[in-house]
């Protein structure tokens, strides 16, 4: 997940921040509507660009009328106290200061790595991502003594998080969180497709998906059209590579053939590339687009 | 059907409660719903019983089926049995783990049926890919007992593993070595830990129980939160021992934290010690072999109970780490000897 750039050179740091989350928010909400007709995408899209204007010029008035209210509450006890007037002001802008500052700690998270000071040490929090999509988040305690240990933590207990401790934990504690990141991320990303394929394909499935607690072995039935007379194909995606959200093996099988000429040898060839090179969801959201056409070309 | 495999059904749907029986059955997924709506629910358990094996005869249900039923009922009253704890490990720096569930439950099947010819074993898929196993042990010359089966319950890519203490031990050695072998271990031991409540065991093992995490988006900073001392409730009321309290309260939440307990009924020590004591002289004082004596702490809920304990003035804060290191450690079960 990229870094964010929270703070913008041009010396307004709120409105970085804002304009930041909000178009990480769009980017979320247009990914997710991929599936969608792309003219229904397009409406939403000038729909929220004007909502966001019209909360825009509402924050703005909003912001002008509060600056108005100060004002006027600073002339009129300007007259009496001069002294408390100048302490309110200050009180108002460290205040200001701080709720910005936990604003930005807070935003922290959607870089994927975060942190905050405990009374032991630190807490991290590793905030999972997959195609632009926040997952869930995992946190370690960890205790700033010799030696450093993990106090406690929320990572699932097949990840082999203390062989990875065991080896850099102590020596170099950067590659240690980065390689933590790198195998929950890959975790995550690997468990959202197949959920995606669970949820959102199951027409396409003609048998329940096979799948284990790292998601690194997934077997199922599936047919390149759901109403078809397509026949059956069982594909097995193993992900040797525990850091990666594509698989390292594919194989591809007509359901009870063994022998196949040419034509249908060269299909499967390509199923198995195409599981091996994109993710699980998007070949499926490419066998649906493929019916849509064949549909449309029909109809027409 | 079979004669025994009728009573079986029989006895299993018998067991079952009036008030979950459309739940079991519904999960069970045998019957269908208009199969089950062709049923008469409301006469008496007895009629309704002999009506729902009918249907199952008339629809060819086997042994396995009838296992798949017993498994169900388990499930839904898993605080029925005494859970033990098995963990299995394998040697450093192997392949990675590709699990496969249908490979596990054949090499787990191929394994016992090897070695016991006559055993019934039935498997359940369950929810955090975990399975849950049913074995009926039988003999050489004896068909399986279907009426004390052994329970496993065993997630994926994990290295450990739940059993229902069973009478049968002859058989858990096998059991253990079948379990190592289809889930890619090399070795397995068992735990001293035990308990009725499988969801707790769980959650001591995998150390989910204490979820609670400093970040800055939680809402309520943890140091804030009330300490249970209301003390400006009445200003005619002084607490007297008000520091004293406060501590306690503060050494009980570091212990135990804000989370709830793991649910365990009991703690077990075995001590053989030789005897301590600040008085010279006495009797004791001079034995030279080593005391024995089993001390048991029981409870509906231990560890709730134990946090209880200084704040309410029974003990004192901080407790003995041989009470609060429970969880931690992952046992109940404890042998003390001198050092």
């Amino acid at each position: 997940m990229e870094l964010a750039d929270t703070l913008r050179p041009d010396g307004d740091p709120n409105g970085g921040v804002l304009a930041h989350l909000e178009r990480l928010e769009t980017r979320m909400h247009r990914s997710r509507k991929k599936l969608e007709e792309p003219q229904t995408v397009q409406a939403e899209e000038t729909a929220l660009v004007t909502e966001i204007q019209k909360l825009r010029r509402l924050r703005d008035k909003l912001r002008a009328e509060v600056k108005r209210r100060q004002a006027g509450v600073k002339a009129s006890t300007a007259n009496v106290e001069p002294d408390q007037t100048w302490e309110i002001t200050e009180q108002e802008v460290l205040e200001r200061k701080w709720e910005n500052l936990k604003a930005i700690l807070q935003a922290y998270r959607f870089t994927g790595l975060s942190g905050r000071l405990t009374s032991r040490g630190v807490c991290v929090c590793i905030s999972t991502a997959f195609e632009g999509n926040l997952l869930d988040s995992y946190f370690m305690d960890l205790t700033m003594q010799k030696p450093l240990r993990i106090h406690r933590h929320s990572v699932p207990v097949f990840i082999p998080l203390e062989e990875l401790s065991a080896k850099y934990l102590e020596t170099n504690i950067q590659h240690f969180l980065f390689t933590v990141c790198e195998y929950l991320n890959a975790y995550s990303g690997r468990k959202y497709q197949a959920d995606r394929l669970q949820s959102d394909f199951a027409a396409f499935l003609a048998g329940p998906l096979q799948r284990n607690s790292l998601c690194n072995l997934l077997s199922f039935t599936y047919k390149v059209e759901p109403r078809g007379q397509s026949f059956p194909l069982c594909a097995r995606l193993l992900y040797k590579d525990l850091t990666r959200t594509l698989p390292t093996d594919v194989t591809v099988t007509y359901q009870g053939m063994d022998a196949l000429s040419t034509s249908w040898e060269e299909q499967r060839a390509s199923q198995e590339n195409l599981f091996r090179t994109k993710p699980l969801h998007h070949v499926f959201t490419s066998f649906a687009r493929k019916g849509e056409m064949l549909d449309m070309s029909l109809v027409s | 059907m079979d004669e025994t495999v009728a009573e079986f059904f029989k006895r299993t749907i018998l067991k079952i409660p009036m008030t979950e029986m459309m739940t079991i059955l519904k999960a069970w997924g045998f019957l269908s719903e208009n199969q089950l709506q062709t049923v008469n629910f409301r006469q008496r358990k007895e009629s309704l019983v002999q009506d729902l094996v009918l249907l199952c005869e008339k629809k060819r249900a086997s042994l396995n089926d009838a296992a798949i039923l017993d498994i169900v009922y388990t499930q839904f009253h898993r605080h029925q049995k005494v859970w033990d704890v098995f963990r299995m490990s394998r040697e450093p720096g192997e392949d990675i783990d590709l699990f496969d569930m249908e490979q596990f439950k054949r090499s787990f099947k191929k394994i016992l049926q090897r070695a016991l010819k006559n055993v019934t074993i039935s498997f359940r898929d369950a929810e955090e890919n975990a399975v849950w196993i049913r074995i009926a042990w039988g003999s050489q010359y004896r068909k399986p007992n279907q009426y004390r089966p052994v329970y496993v319950v065993y997630y994926s890519q994990t290295p450990y593993a739940f059993t229902s203490s069973s009478q049968l031990r002859s058989n858990i050695p096998l059991l253990g070595q079948a379990l190592t072998i289809a889930s890619k271990h090399h070795q397995i031991m068992k735990m001293d830990l035990r308990s009725r409540y499988l969801d707790s065991l769980k959650a001591i093992v995998f150390k989910q129980y204490n979820q609670t995490f400093e970040t800055h988006n939680s809402t309520t900073p943890l140091q804030e939160r009330s300490l249970g001392l209301d003390i400006n409730m009445d200003s005619r009321i002084i607490h007297e021992n008000r520091i004293e309290k406060e501590r306690v309260q503060r050494v009980t939440q570091e212990t135990f934290g804000y989370y709830p307990q793991p649910r365990l009924e009991f703690a077990q020590y075995k001590l053989e010690t030789k005897f301590k004591s600040d008085l010279n002289g006495g009797i004791l004082a001079e034995r030279e072999e080593p005391l024995r004596c089993l001390i048991k702490f029981s409870s509906p809920h231990l560890l709730e109970a134990l946090k209880a304990l200084a704040p309410a003035g029974i003990a004192d804060a901080p407790l003995s780490p041989l009470l609060t290191c429970i969880p931690n450690k992952g046992m109940n079960y404890f042998k003390i000897r001198d050092k």
